[in-house]
């Protein structure tokens, strides 16, 4: 008997999902408008789950806003939210990652894709989507690999540029600090950390590589365990070879202990990071007095004191109840190439396909919130700007307030 | 009359056990029909990202059934089970690849005629090109996998099964930090670029899901045949055995250390070769891919299957897998619906792809504490005895068909103790003790509780170390061998509080006794020569006659879980079991307690057979009556030392014994011991 | 910094480090010594009990970076937070024994130890799913003060870190040396089968352990609060491990020998991170453990597991 009840159980919950599942499929056709797909792809699950909630909402403001608004007359644009993160590998995973490329190619409806967050996928989506001919523009992942000449072979079998990013890659962020270092803060005796990641060593590596090039003397380079909880053994260390600069690669899960141990230990020498540490957690997780007078990079322009980003960044947190992040910023300006290149496809009379896409992204010339975008060949920026802040209380705001309490500092040197 | 018994009776069990293929008819059909449909999937369903997710599907199947071996089979806990994956991943990765690219010398012309290299124009100068194929990275990959699976499991199996939990554990995080730190090898964080897709016969695979697909389908038929193999031969069974009482097993002559390092290796193995796939078809590794979770993830496959299971594993791995890539999405959908409809917020919020990791730990949990045996349960019960098995007449069988057991006529002491001590702490458990029992003598040892009779089994068999002495069977030494060598020399043993293997078969407890006398080793039980079959029917016979000893007792029951028999019929097994080892002198601790004085009486006949065919035998036994129509000598022990020795009817008699036994008051027992 | 300065500042360090591994690796000797369980429960019981340490200070009205207790007021804040999350996580570790591990406790092989994982997921999920990932900012009552010494810092918080640990554990200790319920511990550890014919009533003795491990790990977790200023879902594990490690360092079972090790991993801890590199701290705790498994399984100072045969 209780056999029987539970299959029939079942059979009812499979029967009531499919329902829904058609009903959903139903109400989302509207009546007029053809309909195109950008896809989403992010790691929702694990790890990284709430900066890439972030990023999501930057793509999906933008896209919303043009729906709302007719930007792209006659066209209904849709989402596929794709997730890459999976519960097997606890955060991002590139084996799902490539999954979901192939659920994109394999639907002719998505004509381009923003994500992915992590480089490690993107090294697995990469040769399906060039395959596809299928655009993605990635707002935060930052390992030159992808897009490096050298591995063309491998990343874009087909030929053309598939892989977009609307943020610089470590190739240009961590050197162009370096020679801030060593042009105007004058540092003379270095020590690098890293924590580990993907992101974290890629722009160690390439920070400490250009500020030997620069004459600084490298003293030591560490590697942190971003799980573990102490690192005053490593402070200390750094202390004894008395170092006048430390440069930590990474992000805030490292971060915040980096900078509340160093204020503790290392009180008085100077302290940088990369985009990853321009965050909000450098100022409410780490805290002050700790997070004063760190240095941040982020790789592009500076926009975010400009009137219409903090009006912008008002209308993130009305929508979604969160404060953005610098890649919400960047996910939202890679929105904005797509719907602009769907809007000029569509406006020039031919269909509005992936090839199509791609080609007007390739051509993308647009104002958008971190200054004008524009692609090389390869994909990346052409503009290389990286903008340097400094955490300065600005005790009339909240203290996790990223605009009032990173100042501006200026460009870093490209040389 | 007893022939009969043995014939009639064993018919039906015999027909399905010397069946080789253990599978149940019913397994394989479903086996069958699950590799047809999972073929048939990617033409019938030509998406192919649903492939991909399937071939990842697949892959996660590979790894469960490896793991299985190692928890399943061998019932060892490896909690870094990701680390041998990430070995054969790096295996392939760095072989086929740009990362390594060492300056070209003459050393590598021969590598390069094998096209395992290349000769690589550079401008600085010539240059390596690792160019591994992939299909000789798959056996490469295992065999470096089981090489580091020996290497690290070795240190820790000779203790007990937890500390293999700490240190594999430990293992599944240095091998990522290694991969993470040594980036002039792996490429470190950054991940590998550049490794080659397969190819075969010309066709490169590329970026299509679909030959990736057939690959991992491959693979995991391949690797549940092989894990259907091991399980049904000699190799399985002493895994299962050791999984079920390690004591018991070394005690039958199972090396456990070499078996476990086996089980160890070829579960390594396993992950290995996916590791090399897996890597393939994403062409990037990242250490990151390797870490704990997905220890956890492969164990909870394995766990909601079925410990020991091959199909459940199986089952589970493509299960939670599709669970996490279709159904959760769905289920959730479902969920908040339902709250829009019955007004909850609760449930509209609910989220489970974001609790998919919570849903594990409960599953783990869940499964720990209400089925055990997992989803799809590796032994499934038996059918019960028919209503004339059970109530048929006991018929008692005898040892006098017990064909090949030659009685050895030798003046050679069978079993020769000297000055044997043996001390737990500042207790002395025996001192100093001599005992000779003459080949084909049955030596029965008597003495109050805690008088070291046991001790002295466990002290022959290996299981306890003396601290002096000497005890010799047939004339060799075998006092400090390994109770599994004392097994292959011929001194087996049974148990006062009887270790059986609960979860096995009678029949397999029987031939468990055998492994020390059949030389199956794992290839050949995946590979079933001839030579292999022969053993194995030949065993599974010898197996039947040894059982039919006991007549239609255990004979109707040889495909029951030793578990669901009753005390009497344990005891039966048990010894049954040591006979099977064909030993040269027997010991049986206790082999009447608990048996009613009918049973008693039958057994006791069934040893003296024994003796008759020429068994050496050497028996604790309380029941004086047993002792005295059978042994032709006692020994009594007390506080570990011998207290006399001599012919059961002097013994009787004996003024220490009497005390001994039953205090200063000895006339008044004297009765009762008669 | 001089190399003696330098030595002296890690071996501070060290000690700090030790302190906490050492609470920790109490609760997996316990337990160990008297059921042979690995319970890897443990680890996020642990972190639990951090996060109600923080509820607890915040309750007290506690939070923010600034408040900033003297004398009696600091006293009883810190008493109450650990009456609060020591009983908290004690009754966490006895649920966890009676709902999940009790009834699986004659069963053989590796089911009570997998049922350990999976309660050690649902804690550190449900901490997750309800807290966030983001790290969370652990008030701190203690005045800053700051010793010189040489020239190493020795910090206020790192003596009480200290004396807290050793009062504890010290009282653990007795405890088990001194207390009825103690010899009892002792007697099952040494042989459950012997200990429940005397009359020791087993089911008593093993809440007892649960109870006392995991309001050490509790404590343990306060502690972690009130010496980094933050606690997180992510915590038990690397610290877990690594005590795990130190109670197999000292002899597993051994409650003097867990605490020496936990001081010993904390100290190996920092000097590998000052000789060798933070890079292969973990590399180095592992390698250890298989050598003490290797060549001492006992651990430095033997252990009190039974000798069943």
């Amino acid at each position: 008997m209780t056999q029987i009840t539970r299959r029939s159980a079942g059979r009812l919950i499979a029967g009531a999902a499919a329902i829904t599942a058609i009903g959903a499929r139903v109400s989302s056709v509207h009546a007029a408008d053809k309909e195109v797909t950008v896809g989403i792809n992010l790691p929702f699950t694990g790890a990284d789950a709430e900066s890439a909630t972030r990023i999501k909402n930057g793509a999906v403001l933008a896209i919303d806003d043009a729906n709302a608004k007719g930007e792209v007359k006659g066209y209904k644009i849709n989402i596929m939210l794709l997730d890459d993160g999976t519960a097997t590998a606890g955060q991002y995973d590139p084996a799902q990652a490539a999954t979901n490329a192939r659920k994109m190619a394999s639907d002719r409806s998505v004509v381009a894709a923003v994500g992915p967050q992590m480089s490690g996928s993107g090294k697995a989506m990469a040769p399906i989507l060039s395959q596809a001919d299928l655009a993605i523009i990635t707002p935060s992942s930052t390992n030159p690999d992808i897009t490096d000449p050298k591995f063309a072979a491998q990343y874009k079998p087909g030929g053309k540029a598939i892989y977009f990013r609307t943020v610089t890659t470590d190739a240009y962020q961590g050197p162009n600090m370096a020679n801030y270092f060593a042009e105007t803060l004058k540092a003379k005796a270095l020590f690098v950390l890293d924590d580990s990641g993907a992101y974290g060593v890629g722009i160690a590596d390439a920070f400490q590589a250009q500020a030997q090039k620069k004459g600084i003397k490298i003293i030591g380079r560490d590697r942190l365990d971003p799980k573990a909880a102490d690192y005053s053994t490593v402070m200390t260390k750094i202390k004894s070879l008395n170092p006048d600069s430390l440069y930590y690669g990474g992000v805030m899960q490292a971060g915040v202990k980096v900078v509340k141990q160093s204020y503790d230990i290392l009180p008085n020498i100077i302290k940088a990071g990369g985009d990853g540490v321009y965050a909000p957690e450098l100022l409410s997780g780490a805290g002050f007095p700790a997070a004063e007078g760190w240095y941040a990079t982020n790789a592009s322009p500076h926009m975010t004191e400009d009137a219409s980003v903090e009006n912008w960044m008002k209308r993130y947190n009305d929508k979604f109840g969160m404060s953005p992040d610098d890649y919400a910023i960047t996910s939202y300006d890679a929105a904005l190439v797509i719907i602009d290149a769907i809007k000029k496809v569509a406006a020039s009379g031919k269909p509005v396909t992936r090839e199509a896409v791609r080609d007007a992204i390739q051509n993308t010339s647009l104002n958008t919130l971190q200054g004008q975008v524009k692609f090389d060949e390869n994909g990346d920026l052409v503009s290389k700007v990286v903008s340097i802040f400094q955490v300065k209380r600005d005790t009339r705001y909240p203290a996790d307030d990223m605009v009032h309490n990173f100042r501006y500092i200026g460009v870093a040197p490209q040389t | 009359m007893a022939s009969e018994a043995t014939t009639t009776t064993a018919a039906v069990p015999r027909r399905r056990s010397f069946a080789l293929a253990a599978t149940p008819r019913r397994r394989q059909m479903i086996l069958v029909a699950f590799i047809v449909a999972a073929a048939l999937f990617p033409i019938l369903h030509n998406n192919d990202a649903d492939i991909d997710a399937g071939a990842n599907a697949l892959a996660y199947a590979t790894l469960a059934l490896g793991l299985n071996i190692v928890v399943g089979f061998a019932g060892l806990l490896d909690l870094g089970y990701a680390a041998f994956f990430a070995i054969g991943a790096y295996t392939y990765g760095i072989l086929s690849s740009f990362q390594l690219e060492p300056a070209w010398t003459p050393f590598w012309e021969p590598f390069a005629w094998l096209e395992l290299v290349q000769r690589m124009p550079q401008p600085g100068g010539d240059v390596v090109h690792f160019t591994l194929s992939f299909w000789l990275a798959l056996p490469l990959a295992a065999s470096i996998a089981a090489f580091f699976g020996v290497l690290f499991g070795a240190p820790t199996l000779r203790l007990k099964g937890d500390y293999l939990a700490i240190v594999t554990l430990g293992f599944g995080e240095i091998v990522p930090i290694i991969a993470r730190n040594w980036s002039s090898l792996t490429s470190g964080a950054m991940g590998l670029n550049g490794i080659a897709a397969p190819h075969l016969f010309g066709f490169n695979f590329g970026i299509d899901a679909e030959p990736y697909f057939y690959v991992a389908l491959s693979m995991v038929v391949l690797l549940i045949f092989v894990s259907f193999r091991l399980r049904d031969s000699r190799i399985g069974r002493a895994w299962m055995a050791i999984r079920e009482d390690e004591i018991a097993a070394s005690a039958m002559g199972v090396d456990l250390a070499r078996l476990k390092l086996l089980a160890f290796a070829i579960g390594a193995a396993f992950a290995g070769m996916t590791g090399t796939f897996y890597v393939a078809k994403l062409q990037t590794a990242t250490p990151e891919m390797f870490g704990f979770p997905v220890s956890v993830m492969i164990l909870v496959m394995v766990v909601l299957g079925g410990m020991g299971s091959v199909l459940g594993v199986v089952v589970g791995a493509i299960l939670l897998q599709l669970l996490q890539s279709w159904f959760l999405e769905d289920l959730t959908t479902w969920l908040h619906a339902l709250g829009r409809l019955v007004g909850s917020d609760l449930l509209q919020r609910v989220d489970l792809v974001e609790s998919i990791e919570l849903i594990f730990g409960i599953i783990l949990v869940v499964m720990m504490l209400f089925r055990r045996q997992g989803l799809i349960p590796a032994t499934r019960r038996p059918a019960a005895l028919s209503f004339e098995q059970q109530h048929a007449e006991v018929r008692r069988g005898s040892a006098i068909g017990l064909k090949g057991f030659s009685g050895e006529k030798t003046d050679v002491p069978a079993l020769e103790v000297r000055g044997v001590t043996v001390r737990f702490g500042g207790l002395v458990a025996l001192r100093s003790i001599d005992l000779t029992v003459p080949a084909g003598g049955v030596v029965a040892v008597i003495g109050p509780n805690g008088s070291g009779k046991s001790t002295l089994f466990n002290v022959t068999t290996g299981l306890t170390r003396a601290e002096g002495g000497s005890i010799k069977l047939f004339g060799e030494e075998i006092l400090g061998l390994p109770p599994h060598k004392v097994l292959a020399r011929g001194a087996a043993r049974t148990f006062q509080n009887i270790r059986l293997f609960p979860n096995l078969t009678v029949l397999d407890n029987v031939l468990v006794g055998q492994h020390a006398r059949l030389r199956t080793q794992a290839l050949g039980a995946v590979l079933r020569l001839p030579r292999t079959r022969a053993e194995e029917r030949a065993a599974r016979e010898w197996a039947m006659e040894v059982i039919g000893i006991f007549g239609n007792r255990l004979t109707p029951r040889a495909l029951q879980q030793v578990s669901s028999l009753s005390y009497a019929n344990r005891r039966r097994v048990e010894i049954a079991r040591a006979i099977a080892s064909r030993p040269r002198v027997l010991l049986l601790d206790e082999p009447t307690a608990g048996m009613n004085p009918a049973e008693t009486i039958e057994l006791a006949e069934q040893i003296k057979q024994l003796h008759t065919l020429g068994l050496t035998v050497v028996l604790i036994e309380h029941k004086l009556d047993v002792v005295t129509s059978l042994a032709q000598n006692v020994v009594v022990l007390d506080h570990g030392e011998k207290l006399a020795e001599g012919l059961p009817e002097e013994v009787r008699r004996n003024e220490a014994v009497l005390t001994a036994y039953l205090g200063r008051n000895a006339g008044a027992g004297s009765a009762a011991l008669v | 910094m001089s190399t003696f300065d330098l030595l002296l500042q890690q071996t501070i360090n060290g000690l700090s480090l030790g302190a906490m591994y050492a609470l920790l690796a109490l609760g997996f000797t316990l337990v160990y010594g008297i059921l042979e369980l690995i319970n890897f429960s443990h680890f996020n019981v642990f972190m639990v009990g951090s996060f109600v340490a923080l509820w607890t200070l915040q309750a007290l009205g506690i939070s923010g970076q600034s408040v900033i207790l003297t004398g009696l007021p600091l006293v009883g804040v810190l008493l109450a937070a650990f009456a609060v999350t020591m009983v908290f996580s004690g009754l966490l570790g006895v649920a966890i024994e009676r709902i999940s591990l009790r009834p699986l406790r004659n069963v053989k092989g590796p089911a009570a130890m997998i049922t350990t994982i999976g309660v050690s997921y649902i804690l550190f999920n449900i901490i997750l799913l309800t807290v966030g990932a983001d790290s969370k900012n652990f008030p701190n009552p203690l005045p800053t003060a700051r010793f010189q010494i040489g020239g190493a810092i020795l910090e206020l918080r790192e003596i009480l870190i200290w004396v807290v640990s050793l009062v504890l554990m010290l009282g653990l200790y007795l405890f088990v040396q001194k207390s009825r319920l103690g010899k009892a511990m002792r007697a099952t550890a040494q042989d459950p089968e012997a200990a429940r014919m005397m009359g020791v009533e087993v089911d008593r003795v093993i809440i007892t352990a649960f109870f006392l491990g995991s309001a050490l790990a509790g404590a343990g977790g306060l502690i972690f609060g009130l010496y980094y200023n933050f606690t997180s879902f992510i915590i038990g594990f690397t610290a877990g491990l690594r005590a795990f490690t130190a109670a197999v360092l000292g002899g597993i079972g051994n409650v003097p020998g867990a605490m020496i090790g936990g001081v010993l991993i904390g100290l190996i801890e920092t000097m590998g991170g000052q000789f060798i590199a933070t890079a292969w701290t973990d590399v180095i705790i592992f390698s250890i453990l298989v050598l003490v498994l290797v060549f001492k399984p006992t651990g430095l100072f033997g252990t009190l597991t039974p000798t069943k045969s």
